[in-house]
């Protein structure tokens, strides 16, 4: 009886799964010409809301919910965010990917937020020629030769970031002894390779050190800096580690300073007593153009810490939701209008200046800040 | 021969080296006396940790805490080992006591299970942001020894104290006591033991309790001398922290001593000459193989440990 | 059984019950035992038939490429959890390195047929050789079982597991953590598959064809020697079979069929990475085992449908309550004992529900909010009967403060302690406000963060099953001689 039952159950259960899943999705992949309504339409955000990179992630989606709850409120539209996590998992991407592109509502992707997941859902988002924009993919290939045609980003990439972390180190740092050390990922390999190039071809003696993203101790590799060495160049997206990083060097007497690539922009995470980091966009915390966003966003969020990757997603979604109502100004819109209205955009950035793409998707003029930290307090440098 | 990098190494090691000789404790206490290899051990450190940031938080925060430092240290350590005592208990009774007569590949399983359950836990609750003892606001870098090309802040030297401190109050307790000696007996030859008159499950209740406090206390040590820690770091201690007891000879309380500081110092010497050795060719990413090797090596030359029996299994 | 069928009936059967034997003539003649015996009497074929129509015709029900990929997945991990069955659930090894076998079959495919490697093989015979490296490499790892314990051994895989990842990760032809991502599709005689329905015809082929390969490997001597060999080791030992042979083959033979599954999964996904082969993979495969019942060929299909399934089901807010109060409801009906108890349960909890959320809304209406979280129907009713504090959760879904912690890890205390209660009816009382908090639970903190709290359910699901049902849904008992 028990064992009928429980069987009875199960099939029910799947059953439903079934039919509420087929009910929600049970429409075909849509094609870049489907017609969809211009009421209720999602903004599909894919980024790690969980895993190693989550606080990232997180911080991405409430600012894009914030955006979109402002923009809701300007303009009278009905916009939502669907999140959509990657887990930082290629898999996980790709399924995500997957699913964005045969919703129906979804006429925008916020995102990926790692390269990776550009990678493997870049052509499926191409496919269907649903637009992908993305604050904080940074890796070269990702526009190089233009491989995904609706993939754009509001962030300048790697190749952009190392030669100005180059610059900044050999001119505004004088260093002739640099250790440059990643955090074996997708993002910090190849910038910190790029870097070590650009110093090296610049006759500053480099040497390269690697942690694992998930590190805690850096003690013995701060034992292998010798004192002759002037900066530590740290390619990560963990703040904290880069704390740790600055005080282990303290702590050993040596006297090298820690510079810190964009992951390692954090004012609640790193506070070293001396340090520099570079950030690919103003915080707006320094801005006082944006400090009545500031306020409103900590209201929204109960004063959540945020650095740079929030701010650059907001962009994104604006970039999105502005084009997709200009597509839906005669009631109706198709993904490939919205993906024309996207390379035309020509807003005023949050930033400073105004958001424009150049033809691989990034985006033009793009700037790279430094700031120096002093006793934890940022100030602009640079 | 840079000596300034090798005392520093060595200090570094010594450091790791007491914090895996604590998991180790633990690790090996639990499989002396039930066989089993507790693979949730690394997340009752993880545990630890975190109790220890909820302390800090609790009271005050690290840059401006309610109580003097020292006091703040030894309440966390207090709370941390009574906390993840209890959750050993619990894990005990829960997800090893059904499976005492099960085929030994059940509650290895079931180990798997509780690790991934408070890993997801404690990410549900707290969050994927990797939470910061700010150790470092709390007790200034600079403060500590500084001699000759030695530079040791004075949270290290309170990890090392603490450590050596609680491992000799568990060699006290294992020689000295009858609790001690109910463990070993109980270790040696379980349902003898119980003919004996000793309370088997009491007994394994309490190992269990004072080897996840041992846990536990190292996740605040962790916390304290590393600065972050997130839901996953567990999984690297309980790795090291096995291979240091399975080094020292597993089931052997001075063996897991022994293999923690072994471990440890294997660790911050690979990072600091694997270059040199290597020419070059391997750089510091690869230090983690250097303490597979050991392992692995251990396992085929000597499975014992340095300080176990060889096994002698009767039929 | 009767030494004499003779006139004289009234002589006693010796060796016979007649109180066991009647009962087990009335069982033998229910509905469950004859359809038991059907099955059993069925042959292979048409066993193996039953089993592949449902994923047959999968691809005619939907038309979704979401789904279809969901379905590609699943049998994906059909076949992982069929080579992990081989050395867990026939030759009794706890293998905890097994994903890295389904990571060199996905790296060897890019070896093989990707523009960064320059070369594009067709599948015949890449598919083939892939396994055979993969077993290949399996009987290297298994090397070591010979001289070591069973926990031992599950470290040894463990940190190949780590070495492979780490090598992976830092070798310059692996391109690191970037993965190569510019993999051909499958090439079949020539003919390339592009679309979804054919890499899932693909898997499924593969999925028959490896089935069939276990089946008759269960049924030889080796499928025998391995049980004998799980049972007891020293025993098989001492019974002359060669043990450690016989282990390495069920590593071998575990590893080629992960092998095989990475090859498919590669071109699917079209990019390998690093990440794609981690411990999350290897503890899900295993519930997946673990749940279908290990050793079992259906048990382990079953198992793997039905997790895979979940996890997906759980992805997001909209379909997750579903899953969560369907799995609620199938538990109290699989361990309750009078059928109705349940039930019973059940209806007292919905009671118990209102009570409560008509005195909270009268004393403090700060308790009961609107639905934060979760979009489905069943959501909109429950959230009406449960309390919803404002406030205990940010709009991410993370706790604020340790109201919601507290009540979650309350929880969990809750649940443990019913098992330790002894009395019936006392456990049956104790369920009904425990369940109660279990649904506040879900619908303010478990639901804000679907993602997490599948794997949460997954660890839970993993112990609870240990405990009480270690054989599965389709497993055998069994029981260990000391």
């Amino acid at each position: 009886m028990r064992k009928g039952l429980i069987a009875a159950s199960l099939g029910l259960l799947a059953a439903a799964m079934i039919a509420t899943s087929a009910l929600a999705r049970s429409e075909a992949t849509a094609t870049p010409a489907q017609l969809a309504s211009c009421t209720n339409v999602s903004l599909g955000f894919v980024g790690p809301l969980t895993g190693p990179a989550g606080f990232l992630g997180q911080e991405q989606i409430s600012w894009l919910r914030f955006g979109v709850q402002k923009y809701n409120r300007a303009s009278g539209t009905r916009f939502k965010v669907v999140p959509g996590d990657t887990e930082l998992k290629a898999p996980v991407a790709r399924t995500v990917a997957r699913r964005f592109v045969s919703d129906r509502k979804v006429m925008a992707v916020i995102g990926p937020s790692e390269s990776q997941a550009v990678r493997v859902g870049g052509n499926l988002y191409e496919k269907a020629g649903l637009v992908a924009i993305s604050g904080s993919a940074t890796a070269v290939d990702l526009t190089k030769g233009r491989p995904y045609t609706t993939f754009f980003r509001v962030n300048p990439n790697d190749a952009i970031q190392a030669p100005q972390i180059v610059g900044f180190v050999s001119r505004n740092l004088g260093a002739k002894n640099v250790v440059v050390i990643d955090s074996q990922d997708d993002y910090s390999i190849p910038l910190a390779s790029a870097i070590s190039r650009g110093l090296r071809a610049r006759n500053v003696t480099v040497s390269r050190e690697s942690v694992s993203a998930d590190d805690t101790d850096f003690s013995s590799i701060v034992a292998n800096v010798g004192n002759e060495v002037n900066v530590v160049v740290f390619a990560t997206q963990v703040a904290s580690a880069a704390n740790t990083l600055s005080n282990q060097l303290r702590e050993q007497g040596k006297k090298a300073v820690v510079f810190g690539t964009d992951g390692a922009y954090s004012p609640s995470q790193f506070k070293p007593r001396l340090g520099y980091v570079s950030v690919f966009a103003p915080d707006l915390h320094f801005d006082r153009s944006a400090r009545g966003l500031v306020r409103e966003y900590n209201r929204y969020s109960k004063n959540r810490s945020f650095g740079a990757f929030g701010p650059a997603t907001y962009m994104a979604g604006l970039v999105a939701m502005n084009a997709i109502t200009k597509a839906c100004a005669n009631g109706q819109a198709t993904r490939s209008e919205v993906v024309t209205f996207v390379r035309r955009t020509n807003i005023p950035s949050i930033f400073g200046g105004t958001v424009r793409f150049s033809r691989a998707g990034d985006p033009l003029p793009t700037r790279f800040s430094f700031y120096k930290v002093t006793n934890g307090t940022y100030s602009p440098v640079g | 021969m840079d000596w300034d990098k090798l005392v520093q190494l060595l200090v570094n090691g010594v450091t790791l080296g007491s914090v895996y000789a604590l998991v180790a404790l633990g690790f090996s206490m639990i499989y002396g006396i039930l066989k089993l290899l507790n693979l949730a051990h690394g997340d009752v450190v993880m545990v630890g940790a975190f109790i220890g940031w909820g302390v800090i938080g609790w009271l005050g925060g690290a840059q401006d805490p309610n109580v003097a430092v020292w006091i703040l240290i030894v309440l966390m350590l207090l709370a941390a080992m009574v906390g993840c005592g209890f959750l050993g208990v619990a894990i005990e009774r829960f997800a090893y006591r059904p499976l005492r007569r099960a085929p030994r590949i059940a509650p290895l399983i079931s180990a798997l299970g509780v690790s991934f359950f408070l890993q997801n836990s404690v990410l549900l609750l707290f969050g994927a942001d990797f939470r910061s003892y700010e150790a470092f606001d709390l007790v200034d870098v600079e403060v500590g020894i500084s001699w000759g090309p030695l530079n040791v802040w004075i949270i290290r030297i309170i990890v090392i104290a603490s450590a050596f401190v609680m491992m000799a109050g568990l060699w006290l307790l294992v020689t000295r006591t009858k609790l001690g000696k109910a463990m070993r007996a109980t270790a040696f030859d379980r349902e003898a033991a119980a003919m004996m008159g000793v309370d088997v499950d009491r007994v394994i209740v309490k190992t269990f309790f004072i080897g996840s406090a041992l846990a536990g206390a190292a996740g605040v040590l962790v916390g304290l001398v590393f600065g972050s820690i997130n839901h996953f770091m567990g999984f690297n201690y309980g790795l090291k922290g096995f291979t240091a007891a399975v080094v020292g000879g597993i089931g052997s309380i001075p063996g897991a001593m022994f293999g923690g500081l072994f471990i440890g110092l294997a660790d911050a010497l690979s990072v600091g000459y694997i270059e040199d050795f290597t020419r070059g060719r391997l750089g510091s990413a690869f230090s983690d193989l250097v303490v597979f090797l050991i392992l692995i090596v251990f396992m085929l030359v000597r499975p014992q440990g340095i300080f176990g029996k060889p096994e002698v299994k009767k039929v | 059984m009767s030494l004499d069928q003779g006139p004289e009936q009234e002589q006693p059967r010796i060796g016979v019950d007649e109180w066991v034997a009647s009962a087990e003539e009335r069982r033998a003649r229910s509905l469950a035992s004859r359809a038991q015996d059907a099955i059993d009497r069925a042959p292979a074929p048409v066993k193996l038939l039953a089993l592949a129509a449902p994923f047959a015709i999968f691809p005619l029900l939907v038309d979704s490429a979401y789904l279809m990929q969901v379905g590609i997945d699943t049998l994906i991990f059909v076949l992982l959890a069929h080579g992990l069955n081989v050395a867990v659930g026939w030759v009794g090894l706890l293998d905890l390195g097994f994903v890295a076998f389904f990571g060199i079959g996905a790296y060897l495919y890019a070896a093989l047929a990707s523009e960064y490697a320059g070369r594009h093989w067709d599948a015949a015979i890449a598919i083939p050789l892939i396994a055979a490296a993969a077993a290949a490499a399996g009987f290297l790892v298994g090397l070591p079982s010979r001289r070591l314990v069973g926990d031992y051994l599950a470290i040894v895989t463990l940190f190949f597991l780590q070495l492979w990842l780490v090598i992976l990760v830092n070798a310059s032809w692996s391109r690191g953590p970037n993965g190569i991502s510019d993999l051909y599709p499958l090439q079949l005689f020539g003919q390339q598959i592009t679309s979804l329905d054919g890499y899932f015809y693909v898997a499924l082929v593969a999925f028959v064809l490896i089935i069939s390969f276990l089946y008759l490997l269960n049924q030889s001597r080796t499928g025998r020697a391995w049980r004998a060999l799980r049972e007891d080791e020293l025993a098989a030992e001492l019974m002359t079979m060669p043990v450690g042979r016989l282990k390495l083959m069920g590593f071998a033979v575990g590893a080629g069929v992960a092998g095989v599954a990475g090859a498919i999964f590669a071109p699917v996904q079209g990019a390998v990475f690093p990440a794609n082969f981690d411990l999350v993979l290897l503890i899900t495969v295993y519930a997946m085992v673990v749940l279908g019942g290990a050793g079992s060929l259906v048990g382990v299909t079953v198992g793997a449908v039905l997790i895979n399934g979940s996890l997906e089901a759980l992805r997001d807010a909209d379909n997750a309550s579903w899953i969560f109060y369907g799995i609620v409801v199938i538990a109290l009906i699989a361990l309750l004992r009078p059928w109705w108890q349940p039930f019973a349960v059940i209806g007292a909890t919905l009671v118990f529900g209102f009570v409560v959320h008509e005195v909270a809304e009268q004393a403090r209406p700060s308790l009961v909010g609107e639905t934060v979280f979760g979009g489905s129907r069943i959501d909109e009713l429950i959230d009406a009967w449960v309390l919803l504090p404002q406030d205990i959760v940010t709009q991410d879904g993370l706790p604020t403060g340790w109201t919601g912690r507290l009540a979650y890890i309350g929880l969990v205390a809750a649940v443990l302690g019913l098992t330790l209660v002894r009395s019936r009816v006392w456990r049956m009382v104790g369920l009904v406000p425990v369940l109660y908090l279990a649904a506040c639970v879900w619908a303010n903190l478990l639901i804000a963060q679907p993602a997490v709290a599948r794997y949460v359910l997954i660890g839970a699901l993993l112990v609870g099953l240990m405990a009480y049902r270690p054989e599965g849904i389709f497993g055998k008992q069994r029981v260990e001689i000391v």
